[in-house]
């Protein structure tokens, strides 16, 4: 169980790298069609920019750590194990209540964006946008299982800014 | 205060305290808005993909970070350092010069002041404390506070983030940067200086002259890294977008073929490190755009204006305010949550009274980078913490002195639009 979920996690890793890299290559391909070849092309601005909402989303679903992300440490911080532990219970319940009761909402609006398409390639928005559902299921199963490992005893992990992945 | 809205605020700072991440903080504690005001729930997917998919200019932001990570792993940082050496090495203190001027180089090719930091902090402490030369405190405090330069300098992911909320035009807000960043480093300089005599910090062993022409040649690659970068975003020939997938690729193509300092190892993972922090940035600003709509659905920005024009506030006045504001924030918040979520809410004031947008964007972008290194929470003070095993309390010790003339700084750039506005001016800026 565990070395399949290292190994799924690998390959989630893997498929971010490939999305960033290629979002990488569209830009430089675009910037040669363009200033090289005088060819303007559209389809490129468009795949980047799914690239983007599909390695924020995929990657918060499936590849950051909690560690990873950027959070308020003030008291978060300076509590003890077992204080974390009924923190991470409140916080769980609350996503996992939240994230539940406005999924099938989600669901329709994703559903309905069958009617539009991208405007270079034709593709259906549903397809693109499904990725929120995703995102948002492996957030509900994640925090679920965080919270019952809260309240079986293990404290989450502290947390280290220096790990979370800030811009500036 | 038992609105909607009021409740809203309520759970996303009490999740927030709790330790949730913040993006999933604001987007939970919008779908709580939305159910308690009976709107569709919908909305907050809505919001969330739409304005990721339509704000072309944030894709700078995943850009500019692998190029930064690209320029680490190739051997650029060390030639660049060698190069500073022989420039500003043979005065007194010379090696903590090196580190501000290496700074400022850096800033011009990199827009993070974390990959700064990260990039070069480790090397420029084993520089500076070989031999006790240096106090370690004092060397990791230098790093901390030379790598805030690195954002206010252009390129910068702070002022993407800062356009994508006021739509002010980066190409401009970078230009804006340029005399702001290089007055906060002469202003480190400065107080190097002094404290080279005071402490009699050691001179380095002068690098003879004939050598300059060598190792200029040898970090050429990297210092003409600013002049494809900005060039190409000022000659009109790349968008700053663009120029940010320029800058990676000059960065990768450097250190693969000239400096040959890349693996496939090394490539990968840094892709791998850039795509991570991508998506937690980018959950910051999906929260991000999810809470602005409840934001603006409660007419927050508008009430704030009234609210203040109540006040009968000068101009002057409101700046003075923003920057103490921030500052507070800064000691407590991490400087993007800030820039997504407080200063939307300032910018309709700041309108209103006629403040430029482009003056403001450099305003904020000082105050969030000061935000960097006020405890506690500081982010480049743990990584230098981190990186160097300085207690937290001797760096803040010693960046106390910095951080006092950088907000002399800060005030001169708040009191004189025309310092900062002259370099954008000069290039057609019609603010």
């Amino acid at each position: 169980m565990r070395a399949l979920g290292g190994w799924l996690a690998r390959r989630a890793e893997n498929v971010l790298v490939l999305m960033l890299g290629a979002m990488f290559a569209v830009f430089i391909l675009q910037i040669v069609f363009r200033y090289l070849l005088n060819l303007p092309i559209g389809w490129t601005h468009e795949i980047s920019v799914i690239l983007w909402l599909w390695i924020v989303l995929f990657g918060a679903a499936f590849v950051t750590r909690e560690s990873d992300e950027i959070r308020f440490d003030i008291l978060y911080g300076a509590a003890g194990p077992r204080a974390r532990r009924i923190m991470a219970v409140i916080t769980a319940t609350a996503m996992v209540v939240l994230y539940t009761l406005s999924l099938p909402a989600m669901a329709d609006y994703v559903t309905f964006m069958k009617v539009e398409r991208t405007a270079y390639l034709k593709l259906p928005f549903n397809w693109v946008y499904a990725i929120y559902l995703a995102f948002a299921v492996a957030a509900i199963i994640r925090y679920l299982w965080l919270g019952w490992q809260a309240l079986r005893g293990t404290a989450p992990e502290a947390f280290d800014p220096t790990k979370a992945g800030s811009g500036v | 205060m038992t609105s909607p809205f009021s409740l809203c605020i309520l759970a996303i700072v009490s999740l927030s305290l709790l330790g949730l991440p913040i993006g999933h903080a604001m987007i939970a504690g919008s779908i709580f808005y939305l159910l308690l005001a009976g709107q569709d729930l919908s909305i907050a997917a809505e919001q969330l993909l739409n304005g990721m998919y339509t704000n072309y200019v944030i894709l700078a932001v995943p850009l500019f970070i692998l190029a930064a990570e690209l320029m680490n792993i190739g051997s650029m940082t060390e030639r660049l350092l060698r190069f500073c050496d022989a420039l500003v090495g043979r005065f007194r203190g010379g090696l903590a010069q090196v580190n501000i001027v290496q700074s400022v180089i850096f800033a011009g090719m990199s827009g993070s002041a974390i990959a700064d930091a990260a990039g070069t902090g480790r090397m420029m402490q084993a520089m500076m404390t070989k031999d006790g030369k240096y106090p370690a405190s004092f060397a990791a405090a230098l790093t901390a506070v030379s790598s805030v330069i690195g954002p206010i300098i252009p390129p910068s992911i702070p002022m993407v983030l800062y356009a994508l909320v006021s739509d002010a035009s980066i190409g401009f807000l970078f230009l804006a940067g340029v005399v702001p960043g290089l007055l906060m480093a002469g202003v480190q300089m400065g107080i190097v200086g002094y404290a080279a005599k005071a402490r009699n910090f050691p001179v380095e062993l002068p690098i003879p002259m004939r050598e300059l022409p060598g190792i200029t040649w040898r970090a050429l690659p990297a210092l003409l890294m600013p002049v494809v970068l900005l060039g190409g975003i000022y000659g009109g020939a790349t968008t700053p977008t663009e120029a940010a997938a320029v800058a990676a690729a000059y960065a990768l193509a450097i250190s693969v073929l000239l400096y040959r300092s890349v693996t496939l190892g090394n490539f990968y993972a840094s892709l791998a490190y850039s795509a991570r922090t991508t998506a937690s940035i980018g959950m910051l600003i999906a929260g991000a755009l999810v809470f602005n709509y409840v934001v603006t659905i409660e007419n927050i920005p508008d009430s704030l204006k009234i609210l203040l024009s109540g006040w009968n506030l000068s101009p002057l006045g409101f700046l003075l305010l923003v920057n103490v504001v921030l500052l507070v924030l800064g000691c407590l918040l991490e400087g993007t949550a800030i820039l997504l979520i407080v200063v939307p809410v300032l910018i309709p004031t700041a309108k209103a009274l006629g403040i430029d947008m482009v003056h403001f964007g450099v305003i904020v972008v000082v105050n969030i980078m000061l935000g960097l290194i006020t405890p506690p929470y500081g982010l480049l003070l743990f990584i230098m913490n981190n990186i160097t095993g300085v207690p937290l309390r001797d760096i803040v010790r010693e960046c106390m002195p910095f951080l006092a003339a950088m907000v002399a700084a800060l005030a001169l750039i708040t009191l004189s639009p025309g310092l900062v506005l002259w370099l954008p001016r000069l290039m057609g800026y019609p603010g």
